[in-house]
């Protein structure tokens, strides 16, 4: 009975930990700042977000954001002015709502049937009831190793 | 006779003891000669020697500066400091190549001289195939496209030096070896497995021939992993480790597959199960080490490792398609013979887990495979430039690696066959306790990312699942022999080396966690452009630019900014600095990194005052927890040492009955 506690309370305060760092807060201009800098991609370095590249490019890019964030446009208006710019190879990440939204599907795809498969192969219905070795078989167990053990020196 | 006429002839006779050995050896299987297969010995291990002696010639040719070699003129400067002189052995294509040839021959005399006197059937079919790839591989580096010996007929006064990036950190000495010894060392385990197919051999002795070789290349191609991820922190200067370049992606892709193997060899081991599943592991696995090889190597893909490109691309398809329909081939034709003996247990067995664990590397490896190709694939299709980077890596990979740090804690703590509820109540009571106090510890001190919460609540999971192993063990050694605790933590790993071995690498695997998870979702940036003696605060830390000077140094010329760092008890000095090599056309950026146990603060001299000296750029990140990932990394090497070595003797609870039942209860 004390185990079931334990496991429900534990069960109970990993909710509440995931449920307050998932409410919902407002980004500062900075969290914005990064949170659109890291979706576009270096357009002078080897797959570098804005974000992360110290290049000269890239600081003037991060720069362009954060004069956009304080204009007050949104995130979306924003990546579309980088878009119409650059085109979809600014996004490293790739819009699912267009043909490349096969590199989306895919993995999922691939995890899907591979559970399907794997679950086929499992052995279905509840869990078997495997027996707790008895404190006789223990003993016996126990008795063995030592006198195996003991003869190994 | 040059060191260059030396390392050109040791080569080419080489490649006629490879095809010699190959006959001798398809020989001495196929009609079972004692003699053929002394014969294909002596290829092996005078072949190995002339490959050394090539690689010597070429390392010696560098540190003399001999710029008749084509390679050396082009990788090597009179300035150049003597180690980054011998280790331009593997700056480049020719000399990468040069050094893998080596290990793949030492690999090969491995298995002529200690294999086949293990196993002499299976060995020697294996040898037949070592000696193909030898072959193969002597052939391309005989080739004007690849051969490192290409002479000038007027050497030049002085050569272009090594590329910037890779004469910048002592690193480089170790990360590129280490990587290529795991690449190269997945080939034993791979001849092995179609050794068995060949010879329609249907049982598991190519398994247990090869456990330890899968070990040490997974452990060296994993610690290769992480000090290329510590090189790229250190001398890229964009305060990251990781950017799912493709040649990293290359590198891990069979990282991943042969995490899978290693687990999945014991459902096999124990179960008698997943035969042809582990020989399609051993399989991709290798295909994996040449598919990177061809991407990184070819041009077709841009990366900031494709330092060279060549015209031996069509060559390594041509050899990664061979390889790919012979074994696809050879595995469905003798798929009948490898039916497995029995079905996997109940969904909360250790050998479903292990399943489950395949199906998330699979699915991991998978999305790495796309995430690289797609751009050339959608860009070959419709002309459609797009990008593939760290965002959708990070969205697909996240999740897939907490599932996999979830299985991680969970696995081990199963009974083979199937759990009853009082075991999972054993089991997993204190470690979900543990979990949620680890959700609660990063939720109090202010995380909000949910996926480092996630880490961390997963991560104390994990570490306590190992900590109740070890605490079991020791309790039932003390029981049974009487040992003080120390003694009987010791013949934990003396006695049962692979299990709980396999246990640090887990916790090991925990720091690498725990470090990217912060690393990720915690840093702070900052910029700002500073005169001398003004200031920077950032994260408790206040920088000050205390100079700006220029260094002259044969080989190299330098800005440096001298930074005072003080803050968070500490008081150092930092020097990042922007270096420009005479072969490079910009400058490199160099990063001054102040490491600590807490945090790292990763200063760069993002730009400067040119004329005179007045003013710099210093951009800044406090980076916390990255040194656990360096640190991990190690933990994971010692964890794989202590599982590869052999145990005093077989363990003798192993046949009995009851072995896999759990620690014996108070």
């Amino acid at each position: 009975m004390k185990t079931r506690i334990v496991i429900a309370a534990a069960f109970l305060a990993l909710a509440a930990a995931l449920v307050l760092a998932a409410r919902p807060h407002e980004p500062t201009a900075d969290e914005r700042v990064d949170r659109i800098t890291a979706e576009l991609r270096c357009p002078v370095c080897q797959g570098l977000s804005v974000k992360d590249s110290p290049s000269e490019t890239a600081r003037q890019m991060r720069d362009l954001v954060a004069e956009r964030v304080r204009e007050g446009k949104s995130d979306a208006e924003i990546e579309a002015e980088f878009r119409a710019a650059y085109g979809d190879w600014v996004l490293l990440s790739p819009p699912i709502a267009s043909w490349s939204g096969l590199v989306w599907l895919a993995p999922l795809a691939a995890i899907a049937a591979g559970l399907l498969l794997a679950t086929a192969r499992v052995r279905g219905g509840a869990p078997i009831n495997v027996a707790e070795p008895s404190a006789a078989q223990v003993a016996a167990l126990r008795e063995r190793v030592a006198r195996e053990e003991a003869a190994e020196g | 006779m040059s060191a260059g006429d030396l390392g050109a002839a040791a080569l080419r006779a080489a490649l006629f003891l490879a095809l010699w050995g190959t006959g001798a050896a398809a020989y001495a299987a196929w009609r079972r000669d004692a003699r053929a297969l002394v014969s294909a010995r002596i290829a092996a291990g005078v072949g190995f020697g002339l490959v050394v002696v090539a690689a010597l010639s070429m390392m010696f040719a560098l540190a003399t500066h001999d710029f008749t070699i084509l390679y050396v003129a082009e990788n090597n400067a009179r300035e150049t400091p003597t180690l980054y002189s011998i280790i331009g052995l593997w700056a480049a294509l020719e000399g990468s190549i040069l050094l893998w040839t080596a290990i793949l021959a030492g690999a090969t005399a491995y298995v002529a001289f200690r294999g086949t006197a293990a196993i002499p059937r299976l060995a020697t079919t294996a040898l037949v195939v070592m000696f193909a790839m030898l072959t193969f591989f002597l052939l391309l580096i005989t080739t004007p496209a690849a051969d490192p010996f290409v002479r000038l007929a007027l050497a030049p006064e002085n050569g272009n030096g090594p590329n910037a990036l890779l004469q910048n950190h002592p690193l480089m000495a170790l990360h590129p070896p280490l990587l290529y010894l795991g690449y190269v060392l997945t080939s034993v385990p791979f001849a092995y497995a179609l050794s068995s197919l060949i010879l329609g051999e249907g049982g598991d002795r190519w398994l247990v021939a090869t456990r330890r070789f899968a070990l040490v290349s997974w452990a060296l191609l994993g610690v290769g992993i992480v000090a290329g991820a510590w090189w790229s922190y250190a001398v890229l200067g964009w305060g990251g480790y990781w950017a799912w370049d493709p040649v990293e992606n290359a590198a891990i892709m069979p990282w991943l597959t042969a995490t899978a193997y290693l687990h999945s060899v014991m459902v096999e081991e124990k179960r008698r199960l997943l035969r042809t599943w582990n020989l399609a592991l051993v399989i991709a696995t290798f295909a994996l080490t040449i598919l990177g090889t061809f991407l990184t190597r070819s041009g077709v893909v841009n990366s900031v490792h494709s330092f060279t490109q060549s015209a031996i691309g069509p060559l390594l398809l041509g050899y990664l398609v061979t390889i790919l329909v012979l074994s696809v081939g050879l595995l469905l034709w003798r798929s009948g013979r490898l039916r497995d003996a029995g079905a996997i247990g109940a969904p909360l067995s250790r050998e479903a887990i292990f399943l489950f664990q395949n199906v998330v590397f699979m699915a991991a490896m998978l999305t790495v495979l796309l995430g690289t190709l797609y751009p050339l694939i959608a860009e070959a299709v419709s002309g459609a430039q797009l990008s593939i980077g760290g965002p959708y890596f990070d969205r697909v990979e996240i999740p897939l690696g907490l599932a996999l740090l979830f299985l991680m804690g969970v696995g081990p703590q199963l009974p083979w066959h199937g759990a009853s509820r009082a075991t999972l109540e054993r089991q997993f009571t204190a470690p979900l306790a543990c979990a949620a106090a680890g959700a609660l510890a990063a939720v109090a001190t202010g995380t909000t990312a949910t996926a480092a919460v996630l880490t961390y609540a997963l991560a104390a999971f994990v570490a306590a699942t190992v900590v109740q192993e070890f605490a079991r063990g020791i309790r039932a050694r003390r029981a049974l022999h009487a040992e003080g605790a120390l003694i009987a933590f010791a013949n934990l790993f003396r006695r049962s080396g692979r299990r709980y071995g396999g246990y640090v690498v887990h916790l090991g695997i925990v720091l690498v966690a725990l470090a990217i998870a912060t690393s990720q979702a915690r840093t702070v940036d900052a910029e700002k452009t500073l005169a001398p003696g003004e200031t920077l605060a950032i994260a408790g830390y206040t920088v000050r630019l205390s100079a700006l000077r220029s260094v002259h140094e044969p080989q190299r010329d330098s800005v440096v900014a001298d930074l005072e760092i003080t803050g968070n008890g500490s008081g150092s000095q930092l020097h990042p600095a922007l270096v420009q090599y005479p072969s490079s056309a910009s400058a490199v950026g160099s990063p001054g990194v102040g490491a600590g146990i807490r945090d790292d603060l990763y200063t760069i001299l993002a730009a400067y005052d040119q004329k005179a000296l007045s003013w710099a750029t210093i951009r800044m990140r406090v980076i916390p927890l990255v040194s656990w990932l360096w640190l991990g990394g190690a933990v994971v090497g010692v964890g794989a040492v202590i599982a590869a070595l052999p145990a005093p003797r077989r363990r003798i609870a192993r046949q009995l009955p009851l072995a896999e039942a759990p620690a014996p209860a108070k």
